[in-house]
């Protein structure tokens, strides 16, 4: 070994064909370019603002907006401030997050079973429905539901069904519970939170003893009793200490020349289109998942629990679906996330989400600061349903031993 | 001893409501009670839907506005007098789709592949076929119908090429198709200085073309990329791997709305304001990193999945790192996970109409625009969506039904 090569070893092995020195070395270049690239965009982007004499800063945020929101579930003035805004925008997208989600899993639950049934016509429907709502974008879906909302009769012309609910082309009303009085209705819904963790622990200790004894607990009839029977005391007690319920439902009615609709609940049409079309579409896919969730478990364990005298409800309830869950929960968890970023396609329909408020907000505002603030809030719900699906999925990994 | 003949004894013929027509409908239909009431109800649901939905595209529907839109869907405003002025750019899209026609041609001679053979004569028919448009000379010239028509002698000029002459290897054929692909750019581009090729700006690009070429560029790259940031996630090498996890979560837990937002408003601050720019291209680049990070996880996920015995076979058989993955584990991870990729090949294909946020009228758009201009077609809004679902449908379907043939080809889940 001549000085040279001897002087580049390490180890005793040249430097060059070391693994460690190389992934080092990998590392520390990559590391560095990367650093550099994001300084080098950095200082641009710092020149261009100071150049062209860009706003930057938050200081904007506690400005006043000034600008009127279409639909909001909070109340909502042109006087109130940038941050406000903002946060009126991410309950926007929260609740066609949260709401898309049920309606999506439910559909998408009822179609991938129909897929699998044994009825060929019921199958053939499902596979048409999923073949078609999962391979066109949802941008065309939306105009097409948006065009369809359009054409609706006027808000005079209603449909009525039962004289409770409204669909127009202003949008859906139907009824609603409303609270009488704040102070007591927050009462209520504490007392009946407390209601829900005394089913639960009532729930645990009836399906505890079912396991160690084998005499028929009916945990779940216990537990929905005792849940229920808090919290109508709890309602009984509060309506005569307060004079008037905690709650009551406020039905949809056409008042005045033009026939607005007062009381309940109306999803205005941005809504509707909106939650249509993403439900129609999400529930495409949660259905192909839930097929391949169930198709996943052998067949043996059906056969096995018919053999064993179960009935075919009690055989999907116990047995496929449990263990379909665990196949099914990572893939749906995406789904989930999918949806709520899907709702940022608001703005083309008309509903004023999170995105769309803070694109309009750039014209007023340093756009920069604000598209830092929307991705944090983007990634924020992404990180809550992730968590939520892990905290799930150790669940039932758990039961599942 | 002979043994007796085997025949069937007459009394054990099958029951007659379980073979036959009969049979099916019994097995399928009317197995029980409960079946046969879900036969019944969902009977009707088909049947009114199909009726009124047959009644609806043949009688109710008005279609002239996908006719009045005619090659507006394909091009876009490219072929207008704004575009290209004073000159005639119409035969360039046309070229390169005689180039595609070619190419398909030559993917076809190359394998002998049947499904390759469908994919050409399909694309150079349906554009042959719209040859024959019964639009009036003035409003569709004959030029134009005759380069149209040029289609269908490119499918089997390719397909010998790829037969007859040393262009037959599939490296060389891949070549063709990235040259095809620029080629396709620069046509459509224009070159400066260039007679015949006068430039057109990227904001007259349009159509289904745009659709088209945004999808096959994001989904080449998408797949190298993510390939390399799936591997970077799971290398023992902690820098690569955050700085793999880290740009893969950012883009898979923003909405591409949003990236898309951010590629026009901030990405133009992040580069000196002397360098080139252009919006169509900032775009691409969004929507292939988007596809890519979740091309990542699926890619992940095959490899995951994968038993760590065949990475542990390969070294003991003494292969090296890199060769260990790009041979052994690389190929059975992309295998298993080929229905998860073209799901995500789908995907992109469908957000390549999400580019109406930067401006540009895609197919969608154009669709959406002509009707807001032009409120007297306001009624014929769902004829056009209908139609619009249907044109992405095809693609779409297209796509799943060629890859199921791909799996079918390579054996996944039977290997």
């Amino acid at each position: 070994m001549d000085t040279a090569s001897r002087l580049l070893s390490y180890q005793g092995i040249p430097v060059w064909r070391h693994v460690q020195i190389i992934q080092w070395a990998v590392q520390i270049v990559s590391g560095i370019l990367v650093v550099a690239l994001v300084v080098w965009f950095f200082s641009n982007m710092v020149n261009a603002i100071q150049d062209r004499d860009i706003p930057s800063g938050f200081s904007f945020l506690s400005r006043e907006y000034q600008t009127p929101i279409g639909e909001h579930f909070l109340p909502y003035e042109s006087s109130d401030t940038f941050l406000y805004a903002l946060f009126v925008g991410i309950t926007n997208t929260a609740i066609v997050a949260v709401a898309g989600v049920f309606l999506a899993t439910a559909l998408g639950i009822f179609i991938g079973v129909s897929r699998l049934s044994s009825n060929w016509i019921v199958s053939k429907l499902a596979m048409v429905y999923i073949e078609f709502f999962r391979n066109v974008p949802l941008l065309v879906q939306l105009f097409f539901w948006f065009y369809i909302v359009l054409e609706l009769p006027a808000i005079r012309e209603s449909f009525v069904v039962a004289d409770a609910f409204y669909l127009s082309n202003r949008g859906f009303s139907m009824p609603w519970p409303k609270a009488t009085d704040y102070s007591i209705a927050g009462i209520w819904l504490g007392l009946a939170a407390v209601a829900i963790v005394a089913g639960w622990l009532v729930y645990r200790r009836q399906s505890r003893m079912e396991e160690q004894t084998g005499r028929s607990g009916y945990p779940l009839i216990y537990s929905l009793a005792t849940a229920l029977v808090i919290g109508a005391i709890a309602w009984l007690i509060l309506s005569f200490a307060g004079g008037s319920s905690p709650f009551y439902i406020s039905i949809p009615e056409p008042q005045g020349r033009f026939g607005n609709i007062v009381g309940g609940f109306t999803a205005r049409a941005g809504l509707l289109v909106l939650l249509t079309g993403l439900v129609m579409y999400t529930a495409s896919f949660i259905a192909e998942i839930v097929r391949a969730g169930i198709q996943s478990v052998g067949r043996g364990q059906t056969e096995a629990a018919r053999a064993l005298g179960l009935s075919p409800m009690s055989t999907l309830r116990s047995v496929t679906f449990p263990q379909a869950m665990r196949v099914i929960i990572p893939p749906l968890i995406s789904q989930f996330l999918n949806l709520t970023k899907n709702s940022s396609l608001g703005g083309a329909v008309a509903y004023s989400d999170l995105t769309n408020i803070a694109v309009t907000m750039t014209q007023t505002a340093p756009a920069v600061s604000i598209f830092m603030l929307i991705m944090a809030s983007y990634l924020a719900m992404s990180l809550t349903w992730s968590l939520i699906g892990n905290l799930y999925n150790r669940h039932i990994r758990f039961v599942g031993g | 001893m002979a043994s007796p003949p085997l025949s069937q004894p007459e009394g054990m013929l099958p029951p007659r409501s379980e073979v036959g027509v009969i049979g099916w409908l019994h097995a399928n239909l009317f197995s029980s009670l409960f079946n046969s009431v879900l036969t019944l109800v969902s009977g009707a649901l088909l049947v009114t839907g199909l009726w009124f939905g047959l009644k609806w595209i043949f009688l109710a529907a008005d279609w002239t506005v996908i006719a009045e839109l005619g090659g507006r869907f394909l091009l876009g405003r490219y072929n207008t007098e704004a575009a290209c002025e004073g000159q005639n750019c119409f035969w360039r899209p046309q070229a390169a789709l005689i180039m595609v026609s070619l190419l398909l041609g030559a993917a076809w001679g190359l394998r002998g592949n049947r499904v390759a053979r469908t994919v050409a004569w399909l694309v150079a028919g349906v554009s042959a076929a719209f040859a024959f448009l019964p639009y009036s000379l003035e409003t569709m010239g004959l030029d134009v119908r005759i380069l149209l028509l040029l289609n269908l002698p490119a499918v089997p000029l390719g397909w010998a090429l790829a037969r007859y002459t040393p262009m037959g290897t599939g490296t060389r054929v891949t070549i063709l198709g990235v040259a095809i692909f620029f080629l396709t750019l620069i046509l459509l581009r224009g070159l400066p200085a260039v007679p015949f090729l006068q430039p057109v700006s990227v904001v007259y690009w349009g159509g289904l073309s745009l659709n088209l070429i945004l999808a096959v560029g994001g989904i080449t790259l998408s797949l190298p990329i993510g390939i390399a940031l799936a591997l970077g996630r799971r290398s023992n090498l902690p820098v690569v791997k955050v700085l793999c996890v880290f740009f893969i979560e950012v883009f898979r837990g923003v909405p591409l709305i949003t990236l898309l937002f951010m590629s026009q408003t901030l990405v133009p601050l992040a580069f000196p304001e002397d360098m080139p720019q252009n919006s169509l291209f900032r775009a691409a680049v969004v929507i292939t990193l988007f596809s890519s990070a979740y091309m990542a996880e699926n890619i992940r996920g095959g490899l995951q999945a994968l038993h760590p015995g065949q990475a542990e076979a390969a070294r003991a058989l003494g292969l090296p790192g890199w060769q260990t993955t790009m041979l052994i584990s690389l190929p059975q991870a992309i295998r298993n996970v080929i229905p998860a990729i073209v799901g995500q090949f789908i995907g992109l294909f469908k957000d390549t109409s999400l580019v109406y946020i930067i401006g540009m009228l895609d197919v969608v758009a154009i669709g959406r625009s002509f009707i807001q201009s032009n409120p007297e077609y306001l009624p014929s809004a769902r004829e056009l969506f209908v139609f619009l679902a249907a044109v992405f449908w095809i693609f779409t379907y297209g796509m799943s039904y060629i890859s199921g043939k791909v799996e079918d080809y390579l054996g996944v889940g039977r290997r």
